[in-house]
């Protein structure tokens, strides 16, 4: 082992395997605990609180069954589905138009705009909580698919704009003029010229801003209703249920709930860090 | 006669978009409308909704009419030690949590780096970032199962080890040290994954050389890697930060701020003092108060963020 320490990708051969096992342990590891919860869910009910805990079982979907037929479950997964993919489809359109604008005409204020909309994704939630409570009451919104809808709708925003100003940013602007000269008009420029070569950025926006919306909690909580109530307000009165905790109950939702999420991750890795960085970094991994 | 002539060339510059300006104004405009108006609905309104509420004594349970009184909520928000307490408290957490994370992931994201061809790597990395798109209260819920004195597993293996049964989440001691943990579960990923990107941010040759001329490996990282690789880890870290300062569901569900007051963030602070004791007056005030927090660090985000920009451009 004279080879000094450096950070390139490794070509040894020992120094890969030792890797290879190092890496597969921490992801294992990390995902022992999501793991468990899949075990729990897939336990015969009346084995789930055995000490020794059982690590060796025959699965069973009774569970999930009885988790997905039980009163509002299908119904807050439903409920998630379409507040998310309208608010967000929603959200990408506009965005689209406004990055657009912001990319290649630079109105006065871009900056300032950019930076207020940023800033919108860092404060607190509850912070907000109260003036929306109070809003959507007036506006008889509450507990409604419209009102879900439209706060979805902007709570995806600040993240499609940045991402897709970002990959406009990317495409020259020769293509705009070339169409300019021959005539186009900018509704073709923009949706014919510019928007295919933005798919990736359409796509990342799409899927994480689907996962933001998916997993917000407070405010579905506090603006829905028993109409409206999506996953995570599911899960969370999934521990409520009855007078004692069902824990295969909890971890069948649970189930239900993390294992789109996992598919998401493995086919869309490479927007992970442009999703999770709210557009403002771009790379792959 | 050359100044002349580039004064006029400058001028030429100036002039050339404004070729079409009045339909390139109002188009640019139109294009916003959209966003602009559901900004103004859902952000503006809410913001001075919120900031005028902060001025009045407004608690909902109670029969009296909102009474304007000024900067009285800031000044008893100020002096009200439980809240300072869970601000500082919330900065405890903040700091202890993001170190962990940023030490574990530039551990983890360097491994997962140097072995970038290793079988499964994509399923293997699937498995390692999902704890960071779950959603909190599910993150809670699961651990709240794990961690259960009588039957969750982490007791089991305690027990069986030799140690004694715990119950984490209502020790006064254990509890806030379990939250930090449990946080760090959830991102370290994202640490690491802020790594993978940081290292990919620096050029190729500059590592091919260094390892050539076998530079020893802190002079390594201060001349080669950091140069290069401290702006994506810097806003990692600046994210991390905003988030743990806006951790909320994890408590509320696993501790409920419990026991006692030790897990109240000041998030959760908040939530209770809007739809617990429906003090609205109040809560605003502090609600304000976070919102210049926010704004400062989104601030300094951009100008990083500027920083790298600038740094990119003039290589």
């Amino acid at each position: 082992m004279s080879r000094s320490l450096n950070f390139k990708p490794s070509n040894d051969r020992a120094t890969k395997i030792t890797l290879t096992f190092a890496c597969w342990t921490t992801a294992i590891l990390f995902f022992l605990p999501i793991a468990w919860i899949i075990a729990t869910a897939l336990k015969p009910k009346n084995t789930v609180l055995d000490i020794p805990p059982k690590v060796l079982f025959v699965p069973t979907l009774q569970n999930l069954i009885d988790a997905l037929s039980f009163s509002n479950t299908l119904s807050y997964f439903i409920n998630s589905i379409i507040y998310s993919s309208i608010a967000v489809l929603l959200a990408i359109l506009v965005s689209f138009l406004a990055a657009y604008s912001f990319s290649r005409f630079k109105p006065a204020g871009t900056d300032f705009l950019m930076f207020l909309l940023l800033s919108t994704r860092f404060v607190p939630a509850a912070a907000f909580v109260i003036p929306f409570f109070q809003l959507f009451n007036i506006l008889k919104l509450k507990d409604s698919f419209l009102g879900l809808i439209i706060f979805y709708t902007m709570f995806s925003i600040p993240f499609s704009v940045w991402i897709l100003k970002g990959f406009i940013d990317g495409v020259s602007t020769k293509f705009d003029e070339t169409g300019l000269v021959y005539g186009a008009k900018r509704p073709h420029i923009m949706f014919k010229l510019v928007l295919p070569q933005v798919r990736s950025g359409l796509v990342a926006a799409f899927v994480f801003n689907i996962i933001f919306v998916w997993n917000e909690f407070l405010f579905n909580f506090q603006l829905g209703g028993l109409k409206t109530y999506g996953i995570p307000v599911g899960l969370f009165t999934s521990i409520t249920k009855g007078g004692q905790v069902d824990w295969s109950f909890v971890a069948s939702i649970g189930t239900l709930y993390v294992l789109p999420l996992a598919l998401v991750i493995y086919f869309f890795q490479r927007y992970l860090l442009v999703g999770l960085t709210f557009g403002t970094v771009r790379g792959e991994v | 006669m050359v100044s002349q002539t580039s004064a006029k060339f400058e001028e030429s510059l100036k002039e050339r978009p404004k070729k079409r300006p009045d339909k390139n104004r109002k188009l640019s405009w139109l294009l916003l409308a959209p966003v602009l108006a559901f900004f103004a609905l859902l952000n503006v309104l809410p913001t001075l909704w919120m900031l005028g509420l902060s001025f009045y004594d407004y608690t909902l349970t109670s029969y009296k009419a909102p009474t304007f009184t000024g900067l009285t909520n800031y000044s008893d928000f100020v002096k009200n030690e439980q809240l300072s307490a869970s601000v500082s408290r919330t900065f405890i957490f903040l700091i202890l949590a993001v170190i962990a994370q940023t030490l574990l992931g530039i551990l983890i994201g360097v491994f997962f780096w140097k072995n970038d061809k290793m079988p499964g790597r994509r399923l293997a990395l699937t498995l390692f970032f999902t704890p960071m798109v779950v959603t909190p209260i599910a993150t809670a819920l699961f651990w709240k199962l794990m961690l259960d004195p009588t039957f969750g597993v982490v007791n089991y293996m305690l027990t069986s080890l030799g140690f004694s049964r715990t119950d984490f989440l209502t020790s006064s001691t254990l509890a806030f040290p379990t939250l930090i943990v449990v946080d760090t579960w959830m991102w370290t990923p994202f640490m690491a994954l802020m790594t993978l990107a940081a290292l990919g941010s620096v050029p190729k040759a500059e590592l091919e050389a260094a390892a050539i001329d076998r530079l020893p490996i802190w002079r390594q990282i201060t001349s080669v890697i950091w140069p290069h690789a401290k702006f994506i880890l810097m806003l990692g870290i600046l994210l991390r930060s905003i988030d743990a300062f806006k951790t909320m569901d994890l408590t509320y569900i696993m501790t409920n701020g419990g026991p006692g007051d030790t897990t109240e963030l000041i998030a959760l602070s908040l939530y209770r003092f809007a739809f617990k004791s429906f003090k609205l007056g109040y809560s605003s005030a502090v609600s304000v108060f976070l919102l210049f927090i926010a704004i400062a660090l989104t601030a300094i985000y951009l100008y990083i963020l500027n920083a790298k920009k600038k740094a990119e451009q003039t290589e």
